[in-house]
């Protein structure tokens, strides 16, 4: 264990490690200690016993010394051999020659004669061998002769010596044992200790745990399961203050967190119906808006229609002027009116988006046709840089991005010109669409506002020839439906670049037409004449300027003011069946148009070719036309595009050419 | 008048005697040595010499002689005694001991010297080293037993043994030749085995133990010493060839037999001859053999071996034999 790990140690372990510690360092010590001096003790015995042996040997071997008597020295060195641990004996003359051996003589030690008692050691047998001089043993006579002699201090003399090899195996086996028993007893007392320690610590860890958990769980704002925990009997604690003291705090914690907590859902309630009113009044702006809008287009559908009616009427040139002045008025009011169309209907996803691969060079020209004049009337230039490249989108919804940017840039700009250009940008598999200008521009700060409703720079007073406020709006609206993003770089006074970026696509073999119908008022001769028409239309004055408009084409007319008459008028012997009825949504007895159609064409027993006029630009109302398969057509209707809507329904149910 | 000279004169006299004994009190034994006729000197305090002095002092003193006329010395105090030429010379020292020989014939002793308790040869060995000869100035009471006595001995304690085994050393080697003749004699044959150093005494001794009846223990340090003699009787009693020796420390150690004079046989026979020397009578010229001795019995190692000698009987057949009273 390093010191990083034993810093990181938890509280048990620390007490345990403090309890066990000096714990096991006092039995260890101990254990070395006792084991040391048991060891010595063996050893010390073991050799005791060797050196007494030897020298009872060397005693016994004297007089067979002495009388040079093999077998007695033979008999006691057999009677040697047979001592525990005796691996072999020899007994040695004075001239150190081997008088009697016994046992394996690979076992017999170096022999030389020696006058004192020596011992050796074979670390690698394990074998003690020791040697002993024999000695003739001294009789003390005590007698005259004996002191008479000047000899007779004399050294003794030395007879032979007797070496003895034991082996420390059974020493080195009493040495294991003890070692053995003693680890035992360490080990269990070891255990023992640890066990108590465990115990007794327990009493100390146990509180802390308990505060830890507590504490992590005021942590967590868990509360109710410290007030579970506080109902625990934790009087013997020995941290029972603290634990007390804690319980105060997290009750503390507690009121405090429900003070807020009753702040918060106050002020949340508050804020709710804050957003709630604002929703209200937003829904109520809402239908207002819609209501006006709807109350809006009626007359002005009248008003498009009787001035289209009125412009088909020969007139002096003064009159002529006037009745151009006059379509110019509404037809901006209708731009007004369509541009809350297209809002409400991209809202609505009313959408439908349609991916294929286009040429751009037909799309960019047919915009230089539409905005060329308008620019060159401001005495700007419109340039659009051609190119051949192809890409993947829905070209009409593409269209109408560019003329909305167009659009604007020309209305923006004073000096100078527009440019529209392409650059491709191959290794990200993209173009990017540019509209550059040299108008006034947008500041930063603008710069993400000039895409909300009705937001204008720099037009405070509303200024109703600077537009309306909803091009980029719709742009951006169009564009995020498609998945193309757009980016807006702009200097103020210097001019503004929006870029779009748009899918590449290879190049096709014929490039599909636009969808965008170019004006035919010319050629619209005789496509609708002579066709009957059922109109349905419960506002007088709508309804007699769409008669006196249809009639003017040419057709034969049916008008009904609601769905009675329409069945009726239908239902009439002898009446010529309408080719293609022509309804107002919203008739009256809360009649819709929707249904109508689909009586009339029951009770004429054909699908009659329809469509539907509404001033109602409900979403939900757009939906179900298209899902009825029926044409909505917004008022204010353009007669050009009710014309060929009409030419075109005719067409395709082949009853035009059938009735003709 | 005459009376009155003869009163100063008596005044005069017990002055002199007066001073004569406050001079004799201030000097010690001074008195005591210069006025003693026979100086006993002891190789040492040992008992033997302590009590063989005194059964010489006892003889002497019921012999009539004074107990001022008898000094005992030890022998490192002698030369001492020597060099003060002050003190009257005695009549006859009596030297106990070879230390005491020694001393008294390194000085110049004008008395005869009667030596005692020490072995022939080694008095011998003094005799050569101190450049004198034996004669009836120098003498000594050995400490041997004659080789006849033993020879006797062994014919009544083991009568029927033929066959005696000596060890002879260097010091012993001397009495071969009588040996023979006495053995002869008395009708013994002799295996004789020779020990010319100590390494050979262990073969000489299971030689000579292979071809005998008895041994016969002569002293000689070579062959009979500490360290030897436990091994000896070791080997005799194993061969069960009974030995006789010539100590009582030999009995005590294992021999079955021991013919020896005692310190105060032999202190009784030295004051035999000092009494002559005080009554103007010479030292014998020639060594002196005890004429008293004892018999020493080891009866466990005699019962061992199957014998049962009577130590006392023994002693009166042997006094018999040589008409002792």
């Amino acid at each position: 264990m390093n010191w990083a790990d034993f810093k990181t140690l938890d509280i048990r372990s620390r007490m345990l490690l403090a309890a066990l510690l000096p714990l096991g360092l006092i039995s260890t010590l101990l254990a070395v200690v006792f084991l040391q001096a048991r060891f010595d003790d063996l050893q010390a015995s073991y050799e005791l016993r060797n050196r007494s042996v030897v020298r009872q040997l060397a005693l016994a071997s004297e007089y067979g010394l002495f009388a040079a008597n093999r077998s007695q020295l033979s008999a006691l060195a057999a009677g040697v051999i047979q001592e525990t641990d005796v691996r072999w004996v020899g007994i040695l003359d004075a001239r150190g020659q081997a008088l009697a051996t016994a046992g394996r003589h690979d076992q017999s030690p170096p022999l030389t004669l020696d006058p004192v008692a020596t011992h050796g050691f074979d670390a690698k047998r394990q074998l003690d061998w020791l040697v002993q001089p024999a000695y003739a043993s001294a009789l003390q006579l005590d007698d005259l002769f004996e002191k008479s002699t000047p000899s007779a201090d004399q050294p003794p003399r030395l007879l032979g010596q007797v070496v003895v090899v034991f082996s420390r195996h059974t020493v080195d086996a009493q040495k294991r044992q003890v070692l053995l028993t003693g680890a035992l007893i360490g080990a269990l007392s070891l255990l023992f200790g640890m066990v108590l320690a465990a115990y007794l610590s327990r009493g100390v860890i146990r509180p802390i745990m308990r505060i830890s958990q507590l504490i992590e769980r005021i942590g967590r704002g868990d509360f109710a399961s410290v007030q579970a925990l506080r109902s625990q009997p934790t009087q013997r604690d020995p941290l029972h203050q603290l634990q007390a003291n804690i319980y105060l705090m997290a009750d503390r914690l507690a009121q405090v967190r429900q003070d807020q907590e009753t702040q918060i859902a106050l002020a949340t309630q508050a804020l709710r119906e804050k957003k709630e009113e604002a929703e209200v009044a937003n829904l109520s702006k809402s239908r207002f808006l819609a209501a006006a809008s709807h109350d809006l287009r009626q007359p002005t559908h009248a008003l498009g229609l009787f001035v289209a009616r009125l412009a088909q009427l020969p007139h002096d040139v003064q009159t002529h002027a006037l009745i151009g002045n006059l379509e110019a008025s509404v037809r901006a009011m209708q731009n007004l009116l369509d541009g809350l169309l297209d809002i409400s209907r991209l809202e609505a996803r009313a959408v439908q988006v349609n991916k294929h691969p286009f040429a751009l060079s037909g799309l960019l020209h047919q915009l230089q046709h539409d905005l060329g004049p308008k620019a060159a009337d401001k005495g700007l230039r419109l340039r659009v840089r051609p190119t051949d490249l192809w890409m993947l989108s829905d070209a009409t919804l593409i269209y109408r991005v560019l003329l909305n940017l167009v659009g604007n840039a020309v209305r923006y700009t004073e000096h100078g010109g527009v440019l529209v250009a392409v650059r491709h940008r191959p290794s990200a598999g993209q173009l990017l669409l540019q509209v550059w200008d040299s108008g006034v521009g947008i500041a930063p700060e603008h710069q993400q506002a000039v895409f909300a409703e009705f937001y204008q720079v720099a037009n405070p007073a509303r200024d109703r020839t600077k537009g309306l406020g909803l091009g980029l709006n719709i742009v951006q609206r169009t564009l995020a439906l498609l998945g193309h993003p757009l980016s807006l770089r702009s200097v103020p006074g210097r001019g503004t670049c929006f870029s779009l970026s748009l899918p590449l696509a290879s190049s096709q073999a014929s490039a599909p037409l636009l969808a965008v119908p170019a004006p035919e008022l010319a050629s619209a001769g005789d496509d609708v004449r002579g066709q009957t028409v059922l109109v349905v239309e419960d506002d007088t004055l709508a309804r007699a300027a769409l008669v006196g408009l249809l009639e003017s084409w040419g057709m034969r007319v049916l008008a009904a003011a609601d769905a009675a008459q329409a069945l009726a008028c239908v239902a009439q012997p002898g009446a010529s069946a309408p080719s293609v009825i022509v309804s107002d949504y919203r008739l009256p007895d809360e009649d819709d148009g929707m249904a109508l159609v689909l009586r009339l064409r029951q009770q004429l027993g054909y699908p009659v070719p329809a469509c539907l006029i509404s001033g109602d630009t409900d979403p939900a109302l757009i939906q179900r036309a298209r899902s009825a398969g029926l044409t909505l057509l917004h008022k204010p209707v353009r007669p050009a595009k009710l014309r060929s809507l009409l030419r075109r329904l005719l067409q395709s149910s082949g009853m035009g050419a059938e009735r003709s | 008048m005459a009376a009155l000279r003869s009163f100063w004169l008596t005044l005069a006299l017990l002055w002199l005697a007066s001073v004569a004994c406050a001079q004799g009190a201030s000097g010690a034994a001074a008195p005591v040595l210069s006025a003693a006729r026979v100086v006993i000197v002891s190789s040492d305090g040992a008992l033997a010499y302590l009590e063989a002095a005194r059964a010489l002092t006892e003889r002497l003193e019921r012999s009539g002689v004074l107990p001022s006329d008898i000094a005992t010395v030890l022998a490192a105090d002698l030369p001492r005694r020597l060099a003060n030429s002050a003190l009257v010379p005695p009549q006859i020292y009596v030297a106990l001991g070879s230390e005491a020989t020694t001393a008294l014939a390194a000085g110049s002793v004008r008395a005869p010297v009667l030596s005692a308790l020490l072995p022939g040869s080694s008095f011998e060995r003094i005799l050569r080293s101190s450049g004198r000869s034996q004669s009836s100035r120098f003498t000594a009471i050995y400490l041997d037993q004659p080789l006849g006595r033993q020879l006797s001995l062994v014919r009544l304690a083991l009568p029927q043994a033929r066959r005696v085994g000596v060890l002879l050393g260097p010091d012993s080697a001397n009495k071969a030749a009588a040996l023979r003749a006495l053995a002869a004699a008395h009708g013994l044959g002799l295996h004789e085995a020779l020990v010319k150093a100590a390494d050979d005494l262990p073969e000489a001794v299971l030689h000579m133990l292979a071809d005998c009846e008895v041994f016969l223990a002569l002293a000689d340090p070579l062959v009979f010493n500490r360290s030897s003699i436990q091994n000896i009787l070791l080997s005799s009693f194993r061969a069960r060839i009974p030995m006789l020796a010539f100590s009582p420390a030999y009995v005590r150690a294992g021999s079955v037999l021991a013919l020896y004079t005692t310190p105060q046989q032999t202190g009784s026979q030295a004051a035999d001859l000092v009494l002559g020397v005080l009554q103007g009578k010479p030292l014998p010229a020639q060594g002196i053999e005890p004429n008293d001795f004892e018999v020493g019995v080891n009866p466990q190692v005699a019962q061992a071996l199957g014998l049962a000698p009577d130590a006392s009987a023994l002693r009166q057949a042997l006094r018999r034999q040589e008409r002792l009273p």
